[in-house]
C-alpha cells in the first residue's frame, strides 16, 4: 500500500532535491514554508503541490548532510525551523545540477528528433 | 558516502523518535502558522486565513507520515507498530497471554535446563587443553575376559613405550591412594593421586600458586613435596598467602607444599576415570610417584593409570598401530604364561563421557517432545483466540492491510509470547539448576558444573524463534487462508468453524500421540527401576561401613594384627553392634580382585578367573550374607595354616553341581601350588552392580583388612552408632580417620542413583507433557461447547436431555483421544528402541506398561472433557437462545 502513495514522489525525488538545494543556496537559509513560497512563486503556481509534500524531501536532504536544521525566529516573531545548506550540500548541488543539465539534455535532444 | 550517512541518520532517528516527532510538530505548527500570517497580511480574515492555510498545506497528518516514511526504514517502523499494537492485544486478554506463556516457559524451560546439561557434560571442554589429543592407554590381555579398562599397562611396559614410542606429545603414569591427612589432633582421609613429572604437562594443567611436580622430585630423597587442591586450599589452609611455606602431614610424613591448583582441576574424579574407585571422588593432593628402579622395572603386574597427549596431527589409529608394534616386542619379555598383552588406546573425552552421552541425548529427544507439545497447545490457544478475532482482523483486510502484513502482526504477537515465555523458561531453568543437586547421581562427570552460560541462553533464545515460528504459522495462515472481507460483510462467525476446528483437533490428535510415547518411556523406565530397586543384594541394608588405614607407623604385620584386634572388640562393645567384621573391597564398591583358579575334580578351562575377597571371620554375620552350607570362617582359621575358602551360591552351582562343595578343593594359590579346602557355602550377594545377576564368587580367611572396610551390624539408628565409631577409633589413634562412615543402604542408593535421576526426570517431563496436553483437550472442548451454546439450546428445546448433550461433547474428545492413542501407540513401539539400553528386567513393548499408559491417558482425558461436557449439558436453553 504504501508503493502506491510512494510513486508519484519517486518522479519528483530528484527534482524536490535540486530545487530545494538550489533555494536554499540563493536564498540562504530558509524555513520549510519559505522554501515552499519561494517554488510556487518561481514555479508561477504551475507546480501544484501540496505545501507539506516537500516534508519528505527536507528530512532527505537533512539525513544525508546536505542541510543542517536549526531553530530560530522569523521576522514578526514567530518560531520556525531554518534550513542551512552545507558544503556536501552545494557539493551535491553542483553534481545534481549537472545530471539535470544532462538529463534535460537528452530528454530535450529526443523530443527534438521526434518531432 | 551520504548514502551511510542516511542509513545512520535513520536508524539514529528510531532511538530518538519521540523527539523527532515533536519537532516534525512543531515545525508543521511553525509552517501553518507562517501560511496564516501571510494570507492575512493579505487582508484575509484571521479565521477564514487559518482555514486556507489548512488547504494549501494539505492533509497535515499525510505530511506528517510521508515524514516518518522518509525518517526512518519501513519495515523497522511497521515491526515497531505490530511490536505495540501486540503488546496492546495481550494485554487486553491477559488471561490467554497467561496461559499461552506459561504453557511454553514450560517446554523452553525444560529444553533449557536439560541443554544446560549437555552443555556442561557434552559440549564444553574440558579443562585439560586440547581435551581431543588425550588418550588412555591400556595393555590388555584378551585371555581373560575382563574389561580392558582393568589392564593399565605395568610400569615396565610403560616406560619402554614411553621411550620408544614417537606417536605421543607426552605421557603420564598416575596411580590414586588415600592418606590420613593429619590436622589439629584429628584427622581426615584425603585421596590424592601420585603421580609422575609428566602428569601436569600431558594435562596441560598449570597451578594458580607455586609449581607442580617435576621429574626432580620423583628422585628418590626429594619425594616429600605436595600440590594440593584448590578447595583443600580453601578449607585447610583459610586460602593463606604464605601457603608454599606451609607443610602437610599425610600418614605421619611431612610434606612440603609446592604449589596449589585451579578451582577447575582435579583429576583424576571418580566420574572421569574408567574403573576409578568411588571412594575417590575428587583428588586433593598430588605427590611424586617415586618409583624405585625394581617398580619401574616390573612387568607382570599391572600398573597404575596411563594417559598420553597424541602429537599434532596424529591419529589415535595411528597411534595405536605404533603400540600395537611395540607392545607384541614387549610382550615376548614375559613369562610365557602371562603372554598376550596388546596395546589399546581410548579416547579420553569418550571415556569420560561415552557412558552418559546417549542418557543426555535421550533426556534431550524427552524435553523436545515437551516443547512441541506446548508448542501445540499455545497454537491450539491462537486458533481459538484468532477464531474470536475474525471480526477485528476483517477490519484491518477491510482497511488495506494485505494478507502479509496480517500474518506478519499474527506473527509479531506470537513472538512476543514465546520472548516473554523464553524469560519465565530461563528462570524454571534456573530453579532446575538450583535443585539439581537433589537429583545429582554423582557419577555424571561435570553434572554438577552446569549452569546458565551465554550457550545456554542463546540456545533459549533460538528456541524461542523456533517456538514462535512452530505455535505461529498454522493460526496466521488459517486466519487469512479465509477471506476475510467476506466473512466481515457475512456478518456472522459460522464459515470458518470448520476449518479452525480440524486444524485444532489435528493438533490435539499429534499431542496425545507424543504424550503417550513419553509416558511409555516413563513407564518402562519406572517399571526397570522398580525392578532394580527390588533386587534382593544379598546382604542387610542396614549395616554400617567405614573405612580405615593404618599408617606407616603400624609397620609391622602384628602392630596391624593387635590394632584391629583392639578395634574390632571395641566396636563390638558399643551399644546395639551386635556384629563386627572386615573386608577388603565392599559390594557395590566398585573394585573387584580377579584370580585365576581351578576345581578339584572340574573340567578347569585355561585362565579360569572368579572375583575374590578377603574377609574376616565377623564379615558374614555382620553383613547378614546367610550361610547355607558347611560352616563360616572362625577366628583360628586366620591364623591356622590350612587354606580355606567359603564360595558363594553361584560358584557352588556353577562348579559343584554335582557334588557337595563343603570338603572340595579349589586352588586359588598365584603359583597353582596349594589346594584350598570349601568350608562353606554363603549366599549370592550383588557384588558389581545392582543389574548385574551375581557372579561365582570366593572368599578367604585374614584377620584384619587395612586399607579396606570395617563393617558392623547394629540394632541402633545408624547415625547415632556412626559417631561412636569415630569416637571409638579417635580413642584409640587420634592421627587415624574413619571415611565414608555409611550404612550399606546408603551404598546401594548411590548404586541406583543414575537410575533415580533418568527415571526422575523423565517422569517429571512426561508429567508435564501430560499436563499440558490435558490442558489442550480440555480447552478445546470448552471452546467448541462456547461455540455450540446456540446449537444445544436449540437441541434441549427440541427435547434433546442433559445426558444427550454431555454425550455429544463427549464422543468428541473420546474420538480425537482414541486417534490420538492408537497412533501414539504406534509410534512408542517405535520410539522405545532408543530406551532399550536404558531398560532392567522389562521388555520394550511390555504389555503391563502399555495397558496403564492407555488406562492413565484415558481417564484423564476423559475427566479433561468431562468438565467442560458437564457444562454444556447445564446450559439454559431459554438464555442460550437469546445469545448472539
Amino acid at each position: 500500500m504504501s508503493s502506491e502513495v510512494k510513486m508519484p514522489i519517486q518522479i519528483l525525488q530528484g527534482t524536490l532535491d535540486l530545487m530545494i538545494l538550489r533555494t536554499l543556496a540563493t536564498m540562504g537559509p530558509q524555513h520549510a514554508y519559505g522554501i515552499a513560497s519561494r517554488l510556487q512563486q518561481v514555479s508561477e503556481d504551475a507546480l501544484n503541490l501540496n505545501q507539506g509534500t516537500i516534508y519528505p524531501a527536507l528530512v532527505r536532504i537533512e539525513q544525508h548532510g546536505w542541510t543542517c536544521g536549526s531553530w530560530g525566529k522569523t521576522e514578526n516573531n514567530r518560531d520556525a525551523k531554518y534550513y542551512t545548506i552545507t558544503k556536501a550540500g552545494l557539493k551535491a548541488l553542483d553534481e545534481e545540477t549537472e545530471r539535470w543539465r544532462q538529463m534535460a539534455s537528452v530528454v530535450e535532444k529526443l523530443l527534438a528528433e521526434e518531432r | 558516502m551520504a548514502r551511510w550517512r542516511r542509513m545512520v541518520a535513520q536508524l539514529c532517528s528510531l532511538l530518538a523518535n519521540k523527539r523527532a516527532e515533536d519537532e516534525l510538530a512543531r515545525e508543521v505548527e511553525s509552517h501553518l502558522a507562517l501560511l496564516a500570517d501571510d494570507l492575512e497580511r493579505r487582508g484575509m480574515p484571521p479565521e477564514e486565513a487559518q482555514l486556507a492555510a489548512r488547504r494549501a498545506y494539505g492533509s497535515v497528518e499525510q505530511a506528517k507520515q510521508a515524514h516518518r516514511d522518509e525518517r526512518a526504514p519501513l519495515w523497522v517502523q511497521n515491526t515497531l507498530q505490530d511490536l505495540r499494537y501486540g503488546v496492546r492485544t495481550l494485554s487486553r486478554s491477559p488471561g490467554f497471554s497467561i496461559t499461552a506463556v506459561l504453557t511454553l516457559a514450560l517446554g523452553i524451560g525444560a529444553c533449557t535446563a536439560i541443554f544446560s546439561l549437555v552443555n556442561a557434560v557434552l559440549i564444553r571442554s574440558l579443562p585439560y587443553g586440547d581435551p581431543g589429543r588425550l588418550v588412555y592407554l591400556y595393555t590388555p590381555n584378551p585371555r581373560y575376559n575382563l574389561p580392558p579398562e582393568d589392564f593399565g599397562p605395568a610400569y615396565g611396559d610403560f616406560y619402554d613405550i614411553k621411550r620408544e614410542s614417537r606417536s605421543f606429545q607426552s605421557m603420564t603414569a598416575f596411580d590414586q591412594s588415600m592418606f590420613n591427612l593429619a590436622e589439629q589432633g584429628s584427622a581426615q582421609r584425603v585421596s590424592s593421586a601420585r603421580v609422575d613429572g609428566d602428569f601436569f604437562e600431558t594435562f596441560q594443567a598449570t597451578p594458580k600458586i607455586g609449581r607442580t611436580i617435576t621429574a626432580d622430585d620423583n628422585q628418590p630423597g626429594h619425594e616429600t613435596v605436595a600440590v594440593i587442591s584448590h578447595a583443600l586450599w580453601q578449607s585447610m589452609f583459610a586460602s593463606a598467602s604464605d601457603i608454599l611455606h606451609r607443610s602437610l602431614v599425610l600418614d605421619g610424613k611431612n610434606y612440603q607444599i609446592v604449589g596449589v591448583m585451579p578451582p577447575e582441576f582435579e583429576y583424576p574424579h571418580n566420574s572421569d576415570l574408567p574403573g576409578g574407585v568411588p571412594q575417590y571422588k575428587t583428588t586433593q593432593v598430588w605427590l611424586p610417584l617415586a618409583l624405585n628402579p625394581h617398580q619401574m622395572a616390573e612387568r607382570d603386574n599391572f600398573g597404575g593409570n596411563a594417559v598420553a597427549r597424541l602429537k599434532q596431527g596424529v591419529s589415535i589409529a595411528q597411534a595405536q598401530a605404533e603400540l600395537s608394534t611395540i607392545m607384541t616386542s614387549l610382550d615376548k619379555l614375559l613369562d610365557p604364561q602371562m603372554q598376550g598383552r596388546g596395546a589399546l588406546l581410548e579416547n579420553f573425552v569418550d571415556s569420560t563421557v561415552g557412558q552418559v552421552r546417549s542418557l543426555l541425548w535421550l533426556l534431550l529427544g524427552a524435553v523436545g517432545l515437551v516443547l512441541l507439545i506446548a508448542c501445540g497447545n499455545a497454537a491450539n490457544l491462537l486458533l481459538a483466540r484468532a477464531a474470536g478475532r475474525m471480526r477485528e482482523l476483517g477490519v484491518r483486510a477491510a482497511l488495506g492491510a494485505g494478507r502479509g502484513r496480517i500474518v506478519r502482526q499474527l506473527l509479531t504477537e506470537t513472538l512476543l509470547l514465546s520472548i516473554l515465555a523464553c524469560g519465565s523458561g530461563i528462570a524454571f531453568a534456573f530453579l532446575f539448576l538450583r535443585f539439581l543437586p537433589l537429583l545429582d547421581p554423582g557419577n555424571i562427570p561435570r553434572l554438577s558444573e552446569a549452569s546458565l552460560d551465554m550457550r545456554v541462553l542463546l540456545f533459549a533464545l533460538a528456541l524461542s524463534l523456533l517456538t514462535s515460528l512452530l505455535t505461529g504459522v498454522l493460526p496466521a495462515l488459517n486466519v487469512t487462508r479465509s477471506n476475510l472481507v467476506d466473512f466481515l460483510a457475512a456478518a456472522g462467525n459460522r464459515g470458518v468453524a470448520g476449518t479452525h476446528g480440524r486444524a485444532q483437533s489435528a493438533l490435539i490428535v499429534i499431542q496425545t500421540a507424543l504424550v503417550i510415547v513419553l509416558l511409555s518411556g516413563a513407564g518402562l523406565l519406572i517399571r526397570s527401576y522398580i525392578n532394580v530397586e527390588s533386587v534382593d543384594t544379598g546382604f542387610s541394608q542396614s549395616t554400617l561401613t567405614t573405612s580405615v588405614q593404618l599408617d606407616p607407623r603400624y609397620g609391622r604385620p602384628l602392630q596391624r594384627a593387635e590394632f584391629y584386634r583392639n578395634f574390632y572388640s571395641r566396636l563390638s562393645s558399643i551399644p546395639g553392634v551386635t556384629a563386627v567384621g572386615g573386608i577388603n573391597a565392599l559390594p557395590l564398591s566398585n573394585s573387584e580382585t580377579w584370580r585365576s583358579f581351578e576345581v578339584e575334580g572340574y573340567a578347569n578351562q585355561k585362565d579360569q578367573l572368579v572375583e575374590g575377597r578377603w574377609v574376616t571371620p565377623g564379615y558374614f554375620s555382620a553383613m547378614s550374607i546367610p550361610l547355607i552350607a558347611g560352616r563360616l570362617f572362625s577366628d583360628d582359621d586366620t591364623t591356622h595354616t590350612d587354606q580355606l575358602a567359603i564360595v558363594n551360591r553361584s560358584f557352588a552351582n556353577k562348579y559343584f553341581a554335582n557334588g557337595n562343595p563343603v570338603g572340595s578343593r579349589i586352588n586359588v594359590d598365584d603359583h597353582h601350588v596349594r589346594w584350598s579346602t570349601v568350608i562353606g557355602v554363603v549366599g549370592d550377594v550383588r557384588h558389581s552392580s545392582l543389574e548385574e545377576s551375581p557372579a561365582p564368587q570366593i572368599y578367604l580367611p585374614v584377620a584384619e583388612t587395612d586399607g579396606g572396610y570395617v563393617v558392623a551390624r547394629t540394632s541402633r539408628a545408624p547415625n547415632a552408632v556412626a559417631a561412636e565409631i569415630r569416637s571409638t577409633l579417635h580413642a584409640i589413634d587420634p592421627n587415624l580417620a574413619a571415611s565414608d562412615v555409611q550404612t550399606m543402604g546408603e551404598l546401594e542408593s548411590a548404586a541406583s542413583a543414575r537410575r533415580r535421576f533418568q527415571t526422575s526426570l523423565l517422569s517429571v517431563f512426561a508429567g508435564i507433557a501430560l499436563f499440558l496436553a490435558l490442558v489442550g483437550l480440555y480447552g478445546l472442548i470448552a471452546y467448541s461447547v462456547g461455540r455450540r451454546t446456540r446449537e444445544v439450546g436449540i437441541r434441549m428445546a427440541l427435547g434433546a436431555k442433559r445426558s444427550d448433550v454431555m454425550l455429544l461433547m463427549l464422543k468428541k474428545a473420546a474420538l480425537l483421544l482414541a486417534l490420538g492413542l492408537i497412533s501414539g501407540l504406534v509410534a512408542s513401539w517405535f520410539a522405545t528402541r532408543a530406551l532399550q539400553a536404558f531398560l532392567f528386567g522389562v521388555g520394550r513393548h511390555d504389555p503391563i506398561t502399555i495397558l496403564s499408559v492407555c488406562g492413565l491417558l484415558a481417564a484423564c482425558g476423559v475427566i479433561a472433557a468431562l468438565i467442560p461436557a458437564r457444562r454444556a449439558a447445564s446450559i439454559d436453553p431459554m438464555q442460550a437462545l437469546r445469545t448472539e
